[in-house]
């Protein structure tokens, strides 16, 4: 019952970010839709997260370099989602008040995908079919 | 209480010490993507030759191969107390450590070159392209320091 609501929890927050983000885009003000892009770096964002995961087999290691470079992808690609919007709107295609959306729901979705994480990807016995 | 304390304070070292590795690879991603998207921002503004002279971008490009290089290689490798030798073994570790971090520090002087030969002393009107060529080396430069000297290896074991 505990999944349920955190996933229901994570489901809402995951909304709102996506709300934010159509916002900085639909506004009559700004009507500009470059920086829906960012969706991209959303779905791309934990896979080398799962590459590593797949490839490094022993669980007793508290890190390994492969994990290490994972994360170190992993931020890059976060970064990019922050940067992308900001050059957007320093170029002048979309509006700075769009970028500041654009931030916000990056920010938002991406503490909802590592709540994601922490809340199910403990646990290796805890596997999707359970709930 | 006073055990109470000792167990936080101990408890919190532990913690620091299994994240630390985490923590240097999520610093040294910031640092080095935070480079590439300023040199971009500079690229996307001045799409010019006058302004940015294009061959400039091969600093970067240099930079990147020598954080590649330069983490390519555990300090264990150096160190020559690795299980396993590689190819070339603890002399060729050696020798690819040292051309990487020439690389590193050469593109990091070429970039201060760039700003100052190109745009300073010649007086551009325009110096922006060059600052940024400069952060973006610096950013490289950094973010692979952090990546080789902020994780321990003693957490692979």
């Amino acid at each position: 019952m505990a999944g349920v609501k955190a996933l229901v929890a994570l489901s809402f927050s995951g909304a709102i970010g996506l709300t934010f983000l159509m916002l900085g885009c639909a506004l009559e003000d700004y009507g500009v839709y470059w920086p829906l892009f960012v969706l991209i770096f959303y779905v791309i964002s934990p896979i080398p997260y799962f590459i590593a995961k797949r490839v490094t087999y022993d669980s007793d290691a508290t890190s390994s370099a492969c994990r290490e470079l994972a994360y170190f992808f992993t931020t890059g690609i976060v970064v990019s989602a922050f940067g992308f919007p900001v050059i957007l709107a320093r170029v002048a295609v979309i509006k700075w008040g769009a970028c500041g959306l654009v931030l916000a729901g990056n920010a938002v979705i991406f503490l909802t995908i590592q709540g994601f994480f922490l809340v199910f990807g403990r646990g290796d016995d805890f596997s999707w079919e359970q709930w | 209480m006073s055990g109470f304390l000792e167990g936080a304070r101990c408890s919190e070292c532990m913690d620091w010490g299994e994240k630390r590795n985490t923590i240097a690879s999520i610093a040294a991603g910031i640092l080095f993507f935070t480079g590439w998207w300023i040199i971009i921002d500079a690229a996307v503004i001045y799409p010019n030759m006058e302004e940015f002279n294009h061959s400039y971008h091969a600093c970067g490009v240099i930079a990147t191969i020598a954080f590649l290089m330069i983490n390519a290689v555990s300090n264990g490798q150096v160190r020559g107390d690795s299980y396993s030798e590689g190819c070339l073994g603890q002399t060729g570790a050696r020798i690819w450590l040292f051309i990487g971090f020439m690389l590193a520090f050469g593109s990091l002087i070429a970039s201060m070159w760039i700003l100052f030969g190109g745009y300073v002393a010649k007086e551009k009107p325009i110096v922006y392209p060059g600052i940024a060529v400069f952060f973006q080396n610096a950013f490289i430069f950094f973010g692979g320091l952090v990546f080789k000297f902020g994780r321990t290896e003693d957490l692979w074991q």
